[in-house]
């Protein structure tokens, strides 16, 4: 039975989760670990660090304004054994260190000293940002993949997919917002540029197989071996009504053209349009999974509540007025 | 320790929707939620051998909750007697015990005013049972249930009669194999688990 409460500000959220935690985990590779101490490599991810920045405040956003009561959302933080309270703690904390490791490198004039004044810390800044992104990575798929009512997110795959489709988010934000900056036009800022684009370049090629191979074994085992609720999704997806969104959207405009184009193509085609339909490709993956929220079916319940639309009541449902007052 | 549960009797169920009438009455329920959903998958079999059964759902007040754990804010609560209720004022309204309970017993109303909705779900009466005045200390789908088919008590006093049902007649639980000990006992009329 079809259990629809999440709509569209929640998979925008787990997207925009997704891509700005992967972006900042990322960054922390390529500024500590791959270019250490390289003042062109911290400039070119200053852009997509501010991306990843405002992807996080987007999602919160988009997440607060779903909620019924957004002014009880200060007590989020309070209890630990909810998966969304410490998705809220990464998130808070991804934040403000992300934008204090921006500060530290931040190319205004204006505020040169107290860059100057906190850069010593930068690198702490970082390795906060870094590792709470990559726990808002994991924590998206996790958090659906808790809820065990749902069948077809409660299973370890999902987690999985929902990583690796935030990893490939990722890079091809980077690959879009890498390398500018008011200082990109300097050689060792381009050549920098040019080492990180290509870098992420060849990750998409490995990841966005490996978000391919997740999500068909997914969704085929579903088909083939799942759970009654699980198969009923699985239906819908491969030869359902979300056919299309599946194999046209997803998988052809999501997946595979892009790994054709990050293959065989080059300039426009590699560094913007594969970008760009991965990242739709990532969005549509999360409006699918939330939009796959069925639960086993107590029997009878199908029938008993859907028998007002049946009956033509829904307009008389939609007319009554909270405080008791009705049209009719 | 008290253990509050309810046995309902599905061999006296005749599908008159009283239960679910006195908790919508009771609890002034906006017109799209309802608590105590009288389920029922039609007439089966064939004729004559014809008979229909009900299914009188309501929160199933689990020993293990998905629900509670899940709420991030703490408002989803569970009372030492194992009462699941939610506190409104805590409550923000993300749904994600919504989606955690397996049964689909939790809601939010559409028709409430923006920025101040909240999930809601059956308390097992809560604030009646803790009314210091004449009403019985049972549940209003209890009381009003002219089939008796409903009988809620303490499943930790030997004396309680949902203590002797639980003991004594067959008894079946939906989804047990969730593991989250759901307190409402169904009899079935015709034997077998949902």
């Amino acid at each position: 039975m079809r259990h629809h409460y999440w709509e569209l500000p929640i998979y925008v959220y787990l997207f925009l989760g997704g891509l700005g935690g992967g972006i900042m985990f990322l960054s922390m590779i390529f500024s500590l670990f791959m270019f250490p101490g390289v003042t062109a490599v911290v400039e070119t991810l200053w852009l997509p660090m501010l991306v990843a920045v405002g992807c996080l405040g987007l999602g919160c956003f988009f997440l607060v304004f779903e909620l019924g009561q957004p002014f009880a959302f200060l007590g989020v933080f309070l209890k630990s054994t909810s998966i969304i309270c410490w998705g809220a703690r990464f998130l808070t904390v991804a934040m403000i260190s992300a934008i204090l490791w921006l500060v530290c490198y931040i190319p205004l004039d204006m505020l040169a000293g107290l860059a100057e004044a906190i850069r010593p810390s930068a690198t702490l800044w970082m390795v906060l940002a870094g590792c709470c992104g990559f726990a808002i990575m994991v924590y998206t798929g996790v958090m659906l993949s808790t809820l065990k009512a749902h069948s077809f997110w409660a299973t370890p795959a999902l987690p999985a997919l929902f990583t690796v489709s935030a990893l490939s988010t990722a890079c091809a934000g980077i690959m879009l917002a890498a390398g500018i900056h008011p200082n990109g036009g300097l050689m060792q800022n381009l050549l920098a540029a040019e080492a990180i684009k290509e870098i992420v370049h060849m990750a998409d090629i490995v990841l966005v197989i490996a978000e391919l191979t997740i999500l068909l074994v997914m969704i085929l085992s579903f088909l083939g071996a799942g759970n009654k609720t699980q198969n009923k999704v699985a239906h819908r997806w491969v030869h359902g009504s979300y056919a299309p969104a599946f194999w046209g959207g997803m998988i052809c405009c999501g997946l595979v053209i892009p790994e054709i184009l990050n293959i065989f193509g080059s300039g426009v085609a590699t560094h913007i349009v594969a970008p760009v339909l991965v990242l739709c490709g990532g969005l549509l993956l999360r409006a699918l999974c939330i939009f796959s929220d069925d639960r086993a079916e107590i029997p009878g319940e199908n029938i008993y509540f859907n028998r007002l639309k049946k009956k033509g009541e829904a307009e008389f449902l939609t007319r009554w007025d909270y405080a008791g007052e009705n049209e009719y | 320790m008290a253990r509050m549960c309810m046995v309902i009797d599905k061999r006296r169920c005749i599908g008159c929707h009283s239960c679910t009438v006195a908790c919508r009455t009771w609890n002034q329920l906006p017109i799209d939620i309802v608590y105590n959903p009288v389920l029922s998958e039609g007439t089966q079999g064939k004729f004559p051998n014809v008979h229909r059964t009900w299914t009188p759902m309501l929160c199933q007040h689990c020993a293990k909750p998905a629900c509670v754990p899940a709420c991030p804010t703490g408002a989803s609560k569970q009372d030492a007697d194992g009462t699941v209720w939610i506190e409104y004022k805590k409550c923000m309204a993300c749904k994600v015990c919504v989606n955690a309970c397996p049964y689909g017993m939790r809601d939010q109303s559409k028709f409430e005013p923006r920025l101040h909705q909240f999930i809601r779900k059956c308390t097992f009466c809560r604030d009646r049972r803790e009314y210091e005045g004449d009403y019985a200390k049972s549940t209003y789908c209890v009381d009003t249930c002219h089939q008796k088919a409903r009988v809620f008590g303490d499943l930790d006093d030997p004396n309680s009669e949902v203590h002797k049902l639980v003991n004594r007649v067959k008894t079946t639980r939906i989804f047990e194999n969730l593991n989250t000990e759901p307190q409402i006992y169904y009899i079935d009329d015709m034997g077998g688990a949902l």
